[in-house]
């Protein structure tokens, strides 16, 4: 199944979206982030990405590069600009050992489990850990819980997403790929977070 | 990515000015540079560091430079790339696949590809029937199979981009008719199965070569991404075993076995038949030769297999044709062994009509089919 069609219209918000594409540089104000995709397959990773960079749930837009690699520049208050370049990565279980190659070097690590599925959580904490291991000591993480939207299929409670990722000094946010619900604010909120080059 | 056209022509264009007079100071740091490269033994990562810092260095110099003085940053860039080209293609056969280790890396990976190939088929990595595309596998294949062809380590880099630009547009075109997100999930799978397709010559060593000699502000974003996917393709298919694929275990190590065999006699025959080929063009066996042959002989012969005796009565041998003979015996021993067991190794279904086949041939193989004893004698 796709990800839907009965939305609501993007963010009410509207953000700065320069599209400078030489991201090479990397100065005080332009940020350029590598931000790493893990989960289980099928917990939303792609929609969410889709959401954030396109603006759409609707994966049948016409696009010119894949969907694997994808990128989207935010503006933020202080007037910097952050270019998230995200990372996919292949959540199948035989692929798991070569997730080294993937966040090696990440600035950022976004890791979802989708609330329904409690199989899902605990595969999330199992990057956590791994992360915790071997990923570069001052790696940004977040922990999301999508599919927000199926309340009544809930099986992950709030809580233990929350305790959960405060006992891992990580961020956590519930979001919503289908509805947009919380999709921008993740990203503005790793985006706050980030450690900032000291200006010279 | 810029197309080939583009950066030929980038190229020309540094060929070019590198030939104004005033560029002399420039050429005359490439050139000792270059030089410089032939006194020391090769090193992989000093000699990375070294080619790096060098690009660094000579960006700076053409930046400075009063050829370059109202040159936008794509000029800039046009002429690193150019620079990078020239410098990697000088030292090329310095700089590739130079350890012995290296070349074993490489060899060991393509003769784990070409035995997987024998039967992997896409189910075993779970690619969605919808992925199903052979067109697009093969054009995705011969992109990375050119790789090897290029000195440049940035034109290296752009026969991986374009292999995954083709697999991208596979999957954009199911994503859009399944109304589903194609992702890494997808993209990954598609990439091991064309790379075990493709075979691409010296995998190891042009990964390494472009890592290390790629300009490393070209090696980011995208290119990086999909440079880590083949990385990673790589060492999947490096440590790819029985639990990998989406395949009975006992089935994986059978086909294995049975493909390993199955190139051993190949490679026997074809070693054999160059020898045998040889002895034929030095001695003159062909007198013993004359003899008519039964129908099964020369069935045989005609099979393409090269034993002289095949033709000689007892009283047209010499001493000196025991030593020769007893060579051959014991050879041909060890081929039917391997042979009788690589059949073994087959399933039944795959087993009968081969045994059929030999039968009609008059070639008497003994092979266990009623017992499963065959298992004692392969493993
Ligand atoms: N209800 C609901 N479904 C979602 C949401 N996000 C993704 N999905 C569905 O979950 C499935 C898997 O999504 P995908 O993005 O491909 O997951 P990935 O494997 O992690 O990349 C798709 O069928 C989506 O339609 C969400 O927020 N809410
Ligand atoms: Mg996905």
């Amino acid at each position: 199944m796709g990800c839907g069609y009965s939305l609501p219209d993007r963010d009410s918000r509207q953000l700065g979206r320069p599209n400078s594409e030489n991201g090479g540089g990397q100065d005080a104000k332009n940020l350029r982030v590598k931000l790493v995709l893990l989960g289980d397959s099928g917990v939303g990773k792609s929609c969410i990405v889709l959401r954030f960079v396109r603006g759409q749930f609707d994966p049948t837009s016409k696009v010119t590069v894949g969907a694997s690699f994808l990128s989207q520049t935010i503006a933020l208050q202080d007037s910097t600009t952050v270019k998230f370049e995200i990372w996919d990565t292949a959540g199948q279980e035989r692929y798991a050992a070569l997730a080294p190659l993937y966040y090696r070097g990440a600035a950022v690590a976004v890791i979802v489990y989708d609330i329904t599925s409690p199989e899902s959580f605990s595969k999330a904490q199992y990057w956590v850990k791994e992360l915790q291991k071997h990923g570069s000591p001052d790696i940004v993480m977040a922990l999301v819980g999508n599919k927000a939207d199926l309340h009544e299929k809930r099986e992950v409670a709030v809580q233990d997403g929350m305790d959960y990722a405060e006992k891992n000094g990580m961020f956590f946010i519930e979001t919503s790929a289908k509805t947009a619900d919380n999709i921008n604010e993740l990203f503005e909120e790793i985006a706050k977070r980030l450690p900032r080059p000291v200006i010279t | 990515m810029e197309g080939s056209t583009s950066r030929s022509t980038s190229f020309h264009g540094f060929l070019h000015r590198m030939r104004h007079p005033s560029s002399i100071d420039l050429v005359r740091a490439i050139k000792s540079f270059i030089v410089s490269f032939s006194f020391y033994q090769p090193k992989p990562e000093n000699d990375g560091k070294r080619v790096q810092d060098f690009f660094l260095s000579m960006e700076v110099a053409i930046r400075n430079h009063p050829l370059w003085e109202t040159a936008t940053e794509e000029d800039i860039d046009c002429a690193m790339e150019g620079l990078e080209k020239y410098i990697m293609t000088k030292l090329f056969s310095r700089t590739f696949t130079t350890s012995l280790e290296d070349s074993k890396i490489d060899q060991e990976i393509s003769e784990k590809i070409s035995l997987l190939q024998t039967f992997l088929k896409p189910e075993h990595l779970d690619i969605q029937p919808v992925l199903h595309n052979e067109a697009s596998w093969l054009l995705a294949e011969k992109e990375l199979q050119k790789m090897n062809a290029f000195k440049a380590p940035q034109e290296k880099l752009s026969s991986i981009m374009n292999c995954c630009r083709v697999i991208n547009n596979l999957l954009l075109n199911a994503a859009m008719s399944e109304h589903v997100p194609a992702g890494a999930d997808d993209f990954l799978p598609v990439l091991i199965y064309v790379t075990i397709k493709a075979n691409p010559p010296n995998l190891h060593s042009n990964l390494k070569f472009i890592k290390l000699y790629r300009r490393q502000t070209k090696l980011i974003s995208e290119a990086e991404y999909y440079f880590t996917n083949l990385v990673s393709s790589k060492t999947f298919i490096t440590d790819l075993n029985a639990k990998s694929l989406s395949m009975d275990e006992t089935k994986f190590e059978e086909c294995m076995q049975a493909a390993k065999l199955a190139k051993k006699v190949t490679n026997e025959l074809h070693s054999t038949s160059q020898m045998k080929q040889q002895e034929k063009n030095e001695s003159n066996f062909s007198n013993k030769m004359h003899n008519k042959l039964d129908a099964r002989v020369f069935h045989v012969l005609q099979q393409g297999s090269n034993y002289p005796y095949m033709e000689a009565k007892s009283k047209d041998l010499a001493m000196e044709d025991v030593e020769i003979l007893l060579h051959q015996y014991k050879d041909l021993v060890v081929k039917y062994t391997i042979l009788c067991k690589a059949i073994n190794c087959l399933s039944v279904s795959e087993k009968e009509p081969l045994l059929l086949q030999l039968k009609m041939q008059g070639v008497d193989t003994h092979t266990n089919d009623q017992t499963n004893s065959h298992r004692d004698i392969s493993q």
